[in-house]
């Protein structure tokens, strides 16, 4: 028989199945995103480049004996006791594995794209809804027309012509007139736009340590970029406190140590100065963010509390992450819960709607955005 | 011979190797080679049957191979489709002496096909079946949704080979149990009270009992008898069915038939008298297809072993060996080789042919999984002939899966799937066996329950159970009865 070239079969087929392979891992990975948001490369990437996120390529499962038990044979050198490849946790080696077919599948993702998979399970809770609308900017549109213009509008022009031969008796087109010329044109629309300012309130006195700020880091971060994402412009404003607060920029807030005691309402007065200052209620949407290992005086606690109690009623989000020590001596005498969660949680009947968890590592800060941002069902079921 | 070549050449080359075969007195059936990019190589080696319908996991292997060839790890040395005519395809930039062994290669395999029995019952027309297939389900998934279509044929394809393993013969029809005198009854009075007494529990019990006996055709079963599946979903089952079929003889003679194609290329090429770069090439190409493998013997290298030693064995036994095999010493290698291909599976060739000496020959060993601590290991746990040959047969028995039969189909009268694992030493693999489940419970749309053993211990039973919808399986210890 001849030998011939190509197989006589359409060829794209694998490449388009791969895609189809790819599509089904991409809706797979948010769990993946999730566990790894605290991963320094993705904040670091920035918005240009593209991230590696490996994803274990999907299992084809059907019943097999027990792969603990079952053993295998093999070929080559090697002594009873020797070790076949590398020491493995949980899983098989791949080389001795059932499934050679598998294999870690790079998934390349942009910021946009890992903000997509991410943020479609939030939402903007509590939203008051006068607030998304309350901002009007104007927006363009080329569907006015007009008696002067760039761009002639032949069929108004039409229309304004058998008007004028109508009213003169006469049926038809013709004769037209600079009377008749019409033109496109444009208005200007008032537009909803929405923006939003996040106070970011952090506590830089020496009890918070590297670990502390990169966790605050890391929530700060996620919750700006999911606000930058749901609103058209979002401003920050970073505040650091000890026993007396100051707006700083983003370098020194995450960098500068100081000594001294911890006055969190120092945060919270400056923040509500702010606020009255630049950021009107009526023009914003306001989130207070405040992360801290929950150390504060005593004395302070009370002012505290009557702080966020103002910020309430127009704040769409009044939010407080503690970071949780994980020192030894905390686990083993159970106190590491700080003074700031204990405070909230006594005061909880007089803080409706103010919203409080903790964290020890940066696999928490997914569960904490989840829960400040949850989908507002019950809210929606109330109202 | 040189990089650049023509078609042409192609077919002259095909031609040699043809008549080569001939004379050694193989009986290739005609075969339309194709020489095409490595898209469409790939794309078929990842459906193994070209033209089948479109699914990510034919994406996933497509992608695995494609990506070994673009980094230079991996060439498909040989791709061969059992039909007749039959289809074999070259890949396009490979050189000449590459094409040459690819095509000695698979004028084995087809030759192969045709003699050995266990290919009697494929279909070799079935090409324009897997192209209707594949358009028929293009067709549901445009009307039910692609991801509908494929999760189904995900719950297919994890059933797919839970099959008779008896290819040859039918099971014997289920008759109504009925006692029969056996020698020496009268003597023993009472033992033959309770033997009929059981006998006529059974067969009263006959009528009532679905399936009749136990059932390993699991998707079959599912096609013909649960309760909620519509037609298009009866259809993909039994374009599955259909499909697996054509693979369940090539699993099964593997090693048999990659180490007679590499045993008979080496013959063909052998004679070709090649110059002495490409003879080179040749080699150097063979050394890597024979490649020991770690984890799992290479089909390739172990059957030509083996096949090698048949060959020996023929013409030049130990006694030992001569005593073993009465056709030990005579000669007539190829004969004996012919013969062996066309009645045996891999099964019945290891049993036979595994021999110490094959062991050592092939390097073999067994591993095990080793755990300290929270560490698991892989380690090598034995050279002895004995057990190699052990672990070996039982991995090509049944395709090295566990044996689980429908036992009832009506369990608790409340249509529920009751099956049963058959114990041969190794329970099942909790992850394996509860993702499955949670297929075979899409399928049968009532609770299903698998009845197995833990671990090793023949003595403690276990359960797998699933409900509708199927998110959650729960493995009991006891048997379940009620909710």
């Amino acid at each position: 028989m001849p030998v011939v070239r190509g197989s006589g079969f359409p060829n794209e087929g694998g490449r388009r199945d791969a895609l189809h392979h790819r599509d089904r891992l991409r809706r797979q990975i948010h769990k993946h995103l999730t566990d790894n948001i605290g991963e320094e490369d993705i904040i670091e990437a920035g918005h240009s480049k593209r991230i590696r996120v490996p994803v274990r390529s999907t299992r084809r499962y059907q019943f097999i004996h027990d792969r603990e038990l079952s053993g295998g044979v093999g070929q080559g050198d090697g002594e009873p006791g020797d070790q076949l490849g590398p020491p493995m946790e949980g899983e098989k080696p791949s080389e001795a594995g059932t499934n050679p077919g598998e294999e870690m599948v790079d998934i390349w993702l942009d910021m946009e794209e890992i903000e997509e998979l991410l943020f479609s399970s939030l939402e903007l809770p509590r939203l008051k809804p006068k607030k998304l609308m309350d901002v009007e900017t104007t927006d363009i549109r080329f569907d006015d027309i007009a008696r002067k213009g760039p761009q002639l509008d032949k069929r108004a022009t039409l229309r304004k012509n058998l008007e004028r031969n109508a009213s003169k008796g006469e049926a038809g087109i013709g004769g037209i007139d600079k009377e008749d010329l019409r033109y496109l044109s444009y208005r200007d629309l008032p537009k909803p736009q929405s923006r939003a300012v996040v106070f970011c309130l952090m506590d830089v006195s020496a009890s918070m340590d590297a670990h502390h700020k990169q966790i605050a880091r890391l929530f700060f971060y996620w919750t700006v970029q999911f606000l930058r994402h749901k609103y058209h412009q979002v401003e920050v404003v970073f505040i650091a406190h000890h026993s007396t607060a100051r707006e700083c920029s983003e370098h020194e807030f995450f960098n500068s140590k100081e000594s001294g005691g911890t006055k969190v309402s120092s945060a919270y007065t400056l923040a509500q100065q702010l606020q009255r200052q630049r950021y009107p209620e009526a023009d914003y949407n306001i989130y207070l963010l405040h992360a801290s290992d929950g150390d504060n005086i005593a004395s302070d606690n009370p002012q505290v509390v009557a702080l966020i109690k103002e910020f309430l009623p127009f704040a769409s989000l009044v939010a407080y992450l503690e970071i949780r020590k994980q020192s030894v001596q905390a686990m083993m005498s159970g106190t590491s819960q700080g003074n700031l969660s204990k405070l909230f949680e006594k005061s909880a009947s007089d803080l409706d709607g103010f919203m409080w968890t903790d964290a020890e590592d940066a696999k928490e800060i997914w569960p904490a955005l989840k829960k400040f941002f949850a989908r507002d069902d019950v809210l929606e079921a109330v109202q | 011979m040189s990089s650049r070549y023509s078609l042409e050449d192609l077919q002259e080359v095909n031609e040699r190797c043809l008549k080569i075969a001939r004379e050694l007195g193989l009986d290739p059936p005609e075969t339309l080679f194709h020489l095409v990019s490595s898209e469409e190589i790939y794309d078929i080696a990842a459906r193994g049957l070209p033209g089948r319908y479109s699914h990510w996991f034919f994406g996933q292997s497509y992608q695995l191979q494609k990506r070994q060839y673009d980094m230079g790890m991996s060439r498909i040395y040989e791709l061969v489709i059992n039909t007749r005519p039959a289809h074999a395809y070259l890949l396009e930039g490979n050189s000449l002496v590459a094409q040459t062994l690819v095509m000695a290669h698979v004028l084995a395999h087809v030759d192969f096909f045709q003699r050995s029995r266990y290919f009697s019952p494929a279909d070799t027309n079935i090409l324009p079946r897997v192209r209707h297939a594949a358009g028929r389900i293009h067709g549901y998934m445009e009307q039910y949704g692609r991801e509908v279509v494929e999760d189904f044929i995900d719950h297919c394809e994890a059933l797919a080979f839970q099959l008779p393993y008896e290819q040859l013969g039918g099971r014997p029809e289920p008759r109504r149990p009925q006692f029969t005198t056996e020698p020496f009854d009268d003597l023993f009075p009472e033992e033959t009270g309770t033997r009929k007494e059981e006998i006529a529990a059974r067969a009263a019990n006959f009528k009532q009992h679905f399936p009749r006996q136990p059932e390993r055709d699991v998707l079959k079963f599912i096609a013909e008898y649960a309760p909620q599946l519509e037609d298009w979903q009866r259809d993909i089952i039994s374009i599955v069915r259909t499909e697996t079929a054509y693979f369940v003889p090539q699993t099964r003679t593997q090693i048999l038939n990659e180490g007679f194609a590499v045993y008979m290329h080496n013959q063909i090429l052998q004679v070709l008298e090649l110059d002495t770069d490409d003879f080179l090439e040749y080699q150097s190409m063979n050394a890597g297809v024979v490649t020991p493998q770690r984890g799992h013997p290479n089909p390739y290298s172990l059957g030509l072993v083996m096949w090698q030693e048949i060959a020996r064995i023929a013409d030049d036994p130990t006694d030992e060996e001569r005593n073993k095999w009465p056709w030990a010493g005579e000669g007539e290698a190829m004969e004996k080789m012919k013969e062996i291909a066309e009645g045996y599976d891999d099964a019945a060739f290891l049993a036979e042919f595994l021999t110490p000496r094959v062991c050592e020959l092939a390097q073999l060993y067994t591993w095990d999984i080793e755990a300290e601590r929270r560490k698991k290991r892989a380690v090598i746990s034995s050279r002895e002939h004995e057990e190699i040959l052990e672990r070996m047969v039982a991995e090509h028995t049944n395709r090295g899966l566990p044996v689980i039969e429908i036992v009832d189909a009506n369990a608790l009268n409340r249509g529920e799937l009751w099956m049963r694992h058959l114990h041969n030493g190794l329970g099942l693999d909790p992850e394996y066996a509860t993702a499955s489940l949670k297929h075979l419970v899409q399928l049968w749309g009532k609770p299903v329950v698998v009845e197995s053993i833990e671990g090793r211990e023949a003595e403690t039973p276990l359960w797998y159970r699933a409900a509708p919808p199927g998110e959650e399986v729960e493995v009991v210890k006891e048997e379940p009865t009620t909710d």
